[in-house]
């Protein structure tokens, strides 16, 4: 079912994001994908996906993963698609069209909400997909 | 931008292909007005028509009736590339390479293009190539034998998608570093948030902008009397034009105050200029 994404309120639920928390984001099986996705485009993967660039509208991101993108995700992402509930998204802007984690679809609010200010990690919570922003933690990691 | 970098130096024959993706959003103006602008100041200008079974760059130009051979019949071996070309009534430069009317895209190959590319750089400085719509055969067939590309875009969300997805096809291509054109912006509606801003199209488009062209009736008008607007001294889009025309040779020209806010800061900005 499609289902709206879950928007932490903010201030609330924000999460220091750490290599410790997900421990499949330490391993050799990520692809690093060094440009814009365009409209028509489309990575698919059996691991991590790292973009450093944008997903822009029409573009698609599958990943039996995780899904990092260094830009804004404007398009389709979808994490652990081999039904990983774990996987997470996560993007500097994170606005995309659809996001599906394993086998939750979503879909942000039809009310605009405007643009994210900060990273945002998308995560299934409590069996809900919910946004938070990305703590940048001073002691380290991320 | 990258033709800042060859300033001084004679840009000498370049191929350029006017791309789109999506139809309708100002391919074909934005091909004879380039030309006609570049050939008023002298240049040796070849415009090809590559919209294959829907050609109107003729009709534009007020050149359709002298079409006798045309681009299919060039690459079918029915006639020399010279007698194919129709020079325009009023600048000496420039030159109409007609496409055909009553065959399909399939007529010409990317390698028939290529060649007729290379035949025609040796004659002109600038070729430019008008494309058809679309991602198909016709979209391959025109960019073949092009060295730089310019997209075409609308501030509408569909146009802007179809920009995108150009764009990733001409990368693929190996046609790097394509130019944008924003074509019949309406600064009021873009003000009252009713229409993408420049800034909105380049955050999604990222590259370089050649020119915004603002919504003018004169270019209908133009149109309409075989002529192009960019001959057309007192209308915003013919100045539009004008200055695109400059920025396809290499210089730097700061961009047209469409707007009384900061859109002009914000504009120079984003081309690099300030
Ligand atoms: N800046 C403008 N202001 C007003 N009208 C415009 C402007 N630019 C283009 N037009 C009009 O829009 C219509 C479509 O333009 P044009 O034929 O150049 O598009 P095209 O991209 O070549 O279309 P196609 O994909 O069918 O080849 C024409 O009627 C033209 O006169
Ligand atoms: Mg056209």
């Amino acid at each position: 079912m499609l289902m709206e994404i879950k928007k932490a309120a903010p201030g609330k639920g924000t999460m220091a994001f750490s290599p410790g928390d997900t421990g499949d984001l330490i391993d050799d099986n990520t692809i690093l994908v060094q440009r814009t996705l365009r409209s028509g485009q489309k990575v698919h993967f059996d691991g991590n996906i790292v973009v450093l660039g944008d997903i822009n509208p029409g573009a698609e991101v599958v990943a039996t993963g995780n899904v990092i993108v260094m830009g804004s995700i404007r398009g389709v992402v979808h994490a652990g698609a081999a039904g990983d509930e774990e996987a997470v998204v996560m993007a500097f802007r994170l606005k995309p069209t659809q996001l599906r984690i394993a086998t939750h679809i979503t879909r942000p609010p039809d009310e605009q909400a405007g643009d994210p200010e900060q990273p945002e990690v998308a995560r299934i919570k409590n069996g809900v997909v919910t946004i938070e922003a990305l703590l940048t933690d001073r002691q380290g990691v991320i | 931008m990258e033709t800042a970098s060859k300033e001084g130096e004679l840009a000498l024959s370049e191929v350029i292909v006017v791309t789109s993706g999506k139809g309708g959003v100002g391919k074909t103006t934005t091909t004879a007005n380039l030309g006609v602008g570049l050939a008023s100041q002298g240049h040796k200008v070849a415009l090809v028509d590559a919209d294959i079974g829907l050609r109107n760059l003729d009709v534009v130009l007020g050149l359709e009736n002298r079409i006798v051979y045309d681009i299919t019949d060039v690459t079918g071996g029915h006639c020399r590339l010279r007698q194919a070309l129709i020079k325009d009534k009023r600048f000496e430069g420039l030159f109409l390479l007609p496409a055909a009317q009553t065959k399909d895209k399939t007529a010409v190959s990317p390698e028939e293009m290529k060649e007729l590319c290379g035949e025609l750089r040796q004659e002109f400085e600038f070729v430019i190539i008008d494309c058809p719509a679309g991602i198909e055969q016709g979209f391959r067939n025109a960019i073949a034998g092009a060295d730089r590309a310019v997209v075409v875009t609308t501030p509408e969300v569909s146009a802007v998608r179809d920009a995108d997805r150009i764009i990733g096809l001409l990368e693929a291509a190996e046609l790097r570093d394509p130019k944008l054109i924003v074509n019949r912006l309406r600064s009021r509606m873009v003000r009252q948030g009713d229409m993408m801003s420049i800034e909105d199209i380049i955050d999604i488009l990222a590259i370089d902008l050649l020119g915004v062209v603002p919504e003018d009736d004169m270019v209908v008008i133009s149109t309409n009397r075989g002529e192009a607007v960019v001959q057309d001294d007192r209308s915003r889009s013919g100045q539009a034009y004008r200055n695109i025309v400059q920025r396809i040779k290499g210089e730097a020209v700061p961009m047209m105050n469409l707007d009384e806010g900061g859109l002009m800061y914000r504009l120079r900005r984003m081309i690099g200029l300030k």
